[in-house]
């Protein structure tokens, strides 16, 4: 299920609040629990079985990690630490097992199989379940924090499952980290103020994703629809553009959704964007982009591999090591890998070289940050390498064949999305989340979030009910 | 409960506005509306609604010029004078279709499915006809129809193939007089085939039902919407080269579709009697895209392509399909060719340019082609 779906808007979540809210205070993890497996099972009826099953091994493997046998033994710190380790051996093997063979097992096998020529290895084209690469990262996360004894009080079966279920985040983030919904997990109040400012900040996120994201996606569309290769320097800028803003808004309007769930459930979840557009450099860019997924890495990769405590020549490995995974977890392609690389490559000379005064000197910073920013998500985004040449070739303004999407062509681009471009712009600056919270109790943002939230409904009504209206050929 | 705290209570409620007004909102917009009320789990309601608007649409039409629409039907078509089995098959009911369909089963192999079609086509049909081109004819290839549950659409049976005409080389001039009505793939055409002389009429989701209203056309190269009825009119046309259908695939059904389009062309020929129309076929979608469980599938569009072929009298009314330029041996648009699995890449339409070019008509009689 979607949230931005007439099923979780007028179904799933009012029927769930209604539960959530008149339940006693004991069950509200239990019914969160089934709640988040009925939300998820709708949508994957047979990959929550899997979802269950690692949870089930997850749990009793963190369990195992510190269990303590009844009779007295030699060496029993000795014993204690081997099986600890076994513990989170067996806990890595299964959970980046499954993600590997879901995920990366056709990537994997059909370039073993290119490169020897010989089908050696079947392909399996598995659908992927969704949100994997997300609670797949939890569950380590959590495990690894067992392990290292970052973890207080450790979770009963119920708050643990609860924990990696959880309906706002399950299928897109942001990684929740233990430690950080465990207070709330055991004992929550939910207030009145926080339904009212849970509801507006999910009204918020829904528009950005219903209203920004999939409108300035169809520009995408149209100039990919076009075909990479033929496009005016100008058309191709454009199209990144437009690609930058829709990944952006999407992905920002999810996790701000997730958010407002959150809230209306009692917990605090942290949040995972801070105008990203706005940085002056990459490795400030990815500080404020998907900024869970980048402190997961930092802690549960690089820091654990020395981050940059070993000497120059191992950081530049381990920057390698973590940008590689970043680049290969958003997607099983090389592309991905490229487009990771891509930023081991930049941020790497921004920490050697130039860094430092970029983030000084603003302008040239942003203008760097923005001429950039769009060139990778054209890597992120086509997955045809031959394709995706040809788009960055256009985007340097050189053609193989002829220019067939030219001025004109981009004249009414512009026309027809100037003024969603626009709207773009005004929220990729930290303005709109500034008067959000300046005036979120305000009866005009009220009225304007409301009047946010129905526009949304209906352009999800309209093209959910009608495929032929929504894609318009 | 003490006075107190339903006094907090009240309290709290106050402090709540956005919430109030969004679940008061919420339950009054699903008693009032069925798409997000209870019966929105029930698909039939969209499907329902949208074919009353269209019978709608259809019942007023017939009131007015529809009155006879098979004596019609049959008069444009027969003024092809060829009695060909294949195009008796045409005209006649869908009964006798299959009999039909029965028969010619030991002249022409057994075609199991649609998606074996072009194949078949390309391989066995074309160099047979190619023998004996029967000047005005317009040839429907049978095949095995599968069973279609669908309000929407049937299996047509058939593939209409290209009217056969001794067609000419058209010059540079030969498009100055010509207009192209359609949807987003004739923006397409507008976009990447370069016919800097012809005039195009054409929207992103535009249907054969909104042609002629009173809403619009865009025009492109101005870029204003115009009444396309009043356009019509006042200029004189050469030719029309119209292709429509895409958008109708969710839309009534076919046979609303096919007496749509004739509407629409009657009143095209009474306006522009000079003008040489050509229908052009829709062109299959890609087998990522095509999907046998919604309406959105190559069976769908070749049920419509046969039905305006159907108009096509090889006089002054001629259908063209330029599907084999770019689908697969199983009648597939080549994933290669396109993105969205609808629209060619640009560079693609370098093909059909030269479709187009190859595929013109000389007006015969007298000097009544301008230009």
């Amino acid at each position: 299920m979607l949230f931005s779906s007439v099923g979780f808007l007028f179904r799933f979540l009012p029927i769930f609040m209604i539960v959530y809210l008149i339940v006693p205070a004991r069950y509200c993890n239990v019914i969160l629990l089934v709640g988040s497996l009925v939300f998820y099972g709708v949508g994957e009826p047979y990959f929550v079985l899997l979802l269950v099953l690692s949870v089930l091994v997850n749990f009793a493997l963190s369990r195992y990690m510190f269990w303590e046998p009844k009779s007295p033994q030699n060496n029993r710190k000795k014993k204690a630490a081997k099986r600890r380790k076994r513990a989170l051996f067996l806990a890595l093997v299964f959970d980046f097992g499954a993600l590997f063979v879901f995920k990366y097992w056709d990537f994997a096998v059909e370039n073993v199989n290119g490169l020897t020529g010989n089908q050696i290895l079947p392909v399996l084209s598995l659908a992927l379940p969704l949100g994997i690469s997300f609670y797949t990262f939890q569950m380590v996360s959590y495990l690894l924090d067992c392990y290292w004894g970052k973890i207080s009080k450790r979770a009963g079966l119920v708050d643990f499952a609860t924990y990696i279920c959880m309906f706002p985040q399950l299928i897109a983030g942001p990684i929740v980290r233990y430690g950080e919904v465990s207070e709330r997990m055991a004992e929550r109040r939910i207030r009145i103020r926080d339904l009212e400012n849970g509801l507006k900040l999910f009204a918020a996120g829904l528009g950005l994703k219903v209203l920004l994201a999939n409108q300035i996606g169809t520009l995408w569309n149209t100039i990919m629809t076009a075909g990479p290769g033929n496009l005016h320097v100008l058309v191709a800028w454009l199209g990144a553009l437009a690609y930058s803003f829709q990944i952006y808004f999407d992905f920002w309007g999810y996790s701000v959704m997730a958010m407002g769930l959150g809230k209306m459930l009692g917990f605090r979840i942290p949040r995972n964007f801070d105008n990203p557009y706005t940085s002056r450099s990459i490795a400030e860019f990815w500080r404020r982009w998907h900024i869970t997924l980048g402190s997961w890495f930092k802690e549960y990769v690089y820091i654990p591999l020395g981050g940059n405590r070993k000497g120059s020549a191992r950081t530049v490995f381990n920057l390698f090591v973590v940008w590689a995974l970043t680049g290969l977890w958003h997607g099983a392609d090389w592309n991905f890998l490229l487009w990771g690389l891509g930023f081991f490559l930049v941020i790497s000379l921004e920490k050697k070289t130039y860094g430092k005064w970029m983030e000084q000197s603003s302008v040239l910073g942003h203008i760097y940050t923005l001429l950039l920013i769009p060139v990778t998500w054209i890597i992120f985004a086509i997955t045809d390498i031959r394709q995706l040449g040809a788009y960055l070739v256009n985007m340097a303004g050189i053609h193989t064949g002829g220019v067939l999407v030219g001025t004109g062509q981009f004249v009414r681009y512009l026309k027809e999305y100037g003024i969603l471009l626009i709207a773009c712009v005004i929220f990729i600056t930290p303005f709109p989340k500034k008067w959000y919270h300046k005036w979120k109790d305000r009866w005009f943002m009220i009225i304007f979030l409301l009047l946010i939230f129905w526009w949304s409904v209906y352009e999800i009504v309209v093209g959910s009910n009608n495929p032929f209206l929504y894609f318009r050929f | 409960m003490s006075r107190q705290k339903i006094k907090n209570w009240l309290e709290n409620v106050y402090n709540c506005p956005y919430l109030i007004l969004v679940v008061v909102s919420s339950v009054v917009a699903m008693l009032c509306f069925d798409e997000i009320g209870i019966r929105v789990f029930d698909h039939n309601i969209s499907a329902e609604r949208t074919v009353s608007v269209v019978g709608d649409i259809v019942r007023a039409e017939e009131n007015q010029t529809l009155s006879e629409p098979p004596v019609t039907l049959e008069e444009v078509q027969n003024t092809g004078e060829t009695e060909t089995e294949i195009q008796n098959s045409a005209l006649e009911n869908s009964q006798e279709n299959s009999e039909n369909a029965g028969e010619r089963k030991e002249e022409v192999d057994v075609i199991q499915n649609t998606e074996e079609l072009n194949a078949d086509i390309q391989e066995t049909k074309i160099p047979e006809i190619k023998e004996e081109v029967e000047k005005g004819v317009t040839r429907f290839l049978p095949y095995e129809p599968l069973e279609i549950e669908s309000r929407y659409y049937s299996d047509a049976g058939k593939i209409a193939l290209t009217t056969e005409y001794p067609y000419t080389l058209a010059n540079d001039s030969y498009f100055n007089d010509a207009a192209f009505l359609g949807d987003s793939r004739t923006l397409g055409i507008y976009d990447y085939v370069g016919l800097d002389g012809a005039d195009f009429f054409c929207d992103n989701g535009m249907t054969i039902f909104k042609l002629l209203k009173d809403d619009g056309v865009t025009e492109q190269g101005t870029g204003q919407k115009v009444d396309l009825k009043q356009v019509l009119q006042e200029r004189h046309y050469g030719k029309i080269y119209m292709m429509l259908g895409m958008n109708e695939l969710g839309y009534g059904n076919t046979t609303m579709y096919m007496q749509e389009y004739l509407s629409v062309v009657q009143q095209i020929r009474a306006w522009q009697p000079d003008a040489i129309i050509f229908i052009m076929a829709n062109l299959h979608v890609s087998k990522e895209k095509n999907n046998m469980e919604t309406e959105f599938n190559n069976i769908n569009i070749n049920d419509k392509n046969v039905a305006c072929a159907r108009l096509a009298n090889g006089v002054d009314i001629f259908y063209l399909d330029s599907n084999p330029m770019f689908t697969d041996s199983e009648g597939f648009l080549q994933a290669e060719m396109t993105f969205d699995g609808v629209h060619l890449y640009a560079k693609h339409y370098d093909k059909w340019r030269q479709f187009l070019v190859e595929h013109a008509v000389e007006k015969e009689s007298s000097g009544e082609v301008t230009e």
